[in-house]
């Protein structure tokens, strides 16, 4: 885009309070990547400020070479996984939450035509990608749910081809094994 | 699971919608900015801000040229060569004693 280019330009040049512009222009984007990582909007509202004030404080390193949103959404990438290692200490302690019952319904259901909806389908994942490493469950979240390819989840996380590649397959089969054991409770 | 199960679940999770931010998101941002102090805002600096961000190397500068003087000084006295005081007093007698003084 453009615009934030120019837009960039006037707070580098001492028009700090532009920056609440670049937030309106790109705060739905952020809010979206947070929550994949985190379902409680409260804690996705705090990530993405996170996320705003790391931008805020790292924008002289941006060169332009890459659009702005892009690198916007690798802050907020990181943002997620520093946040998925903080919370997998902690719930560690707190034990997992329940499934509710659409969810636990469509898990143990073989019926070819039964419908999840949004909520439910976050729901199951949220539990079961508990069991796998914040950094599998970052890739995967990004291959799988925003449909990213393997080239985007290397630029966001600064990993090689061979590294994604890898840690997708081993986040599948781990992802397979905790779904078969969410069936099972 | 099997295959389709599999694609459904995240089908459905890539439906399930974002919280919106809230209508003050980005003021509250900026107040974050401004909470983290005035270092955290870029602002033009003046040719004082410059010379005091300066200051510690200027004065390591200054340190080593006095230094290097010094050494230089000794070294050539040392050597035999005259030293610096020998040059000041060789100019300033014959500033002195030059047939038209001043």
């Amino acid at each position: 885009m453009n615009d934030d280019a120019e837009l960039l330009e006037r707070i580098r040049n001492g028009a700090p309070d532009d920056f609440a512009e670049v937030v309106r222009r790109h705060q739905s984007r952020v809010f979206a990547i947070l929550h994949r990582y985190e379902r409680d909007a409260h804690k996705v509202e705090d990530l993405a400020q996170e996320t705003f004030v790391k931008a805020w404080r790292a924008l002289e390193q941006f060169d332009g070479r890459a659009p702005f949103e892009h690198w916007l959404s690798r802050i907020a990438v990181r943002v997620a996984l520093d946040h998925l290692r903080r919370e997998k200490k902690r719930r560690n302690e707190i034990g997992l939450p329940e499934l509710g019952e659409d969810a636990l319904e469509w898990l143990r259901s073989d019926d070819e035509k039964s419908e999840l909806d949004g909520r439910a389908a976050a729901e199951i994942l949220d539990l079961a990608l508990r069991d796998l490493s914040p950094a599998d469950r970052v890739v995967i979240t990004m291959q799988e749910i925003e449909g990213r390819s393997v080239k985007e989840i290397c630029a966001a996380t600064g990993a090689s081809g061979v590294a994604v590649r890898v840690r997708a397959m081993r986040a599948r089969a781990k992802l397979k094994r905790a779904l078969k054991k969410l069936v099972k409770l | 699971m099997n295959e389709r199960k599999w694609k459904q679940l995240f089908a459905s999770a890539r439906n399930e919608p974002a919280p919106a931010p809230p209508e003050a998101f980005a003021t509250d941002v900026l107040r974050a900015i401004r909470r983290e102090g005035p270092a955290a805002l870029p602002e033009t600096s003046s040719v004082f801000d410059q010379l005091n961000l300066l200051f510690p190397r200027l004065a390591w500068a200054a340190v080593a040229v006095i230094a290097l003087s010094v050494a230089a000084d000794f070294g050539l006295t040392a050597a035999g060569v005259l030293d610096l005081g020998d040059g000041v007093s060789q100019i300033s007698a014959q500033w002195l004693l030059a047939p038209n003084g001043f």
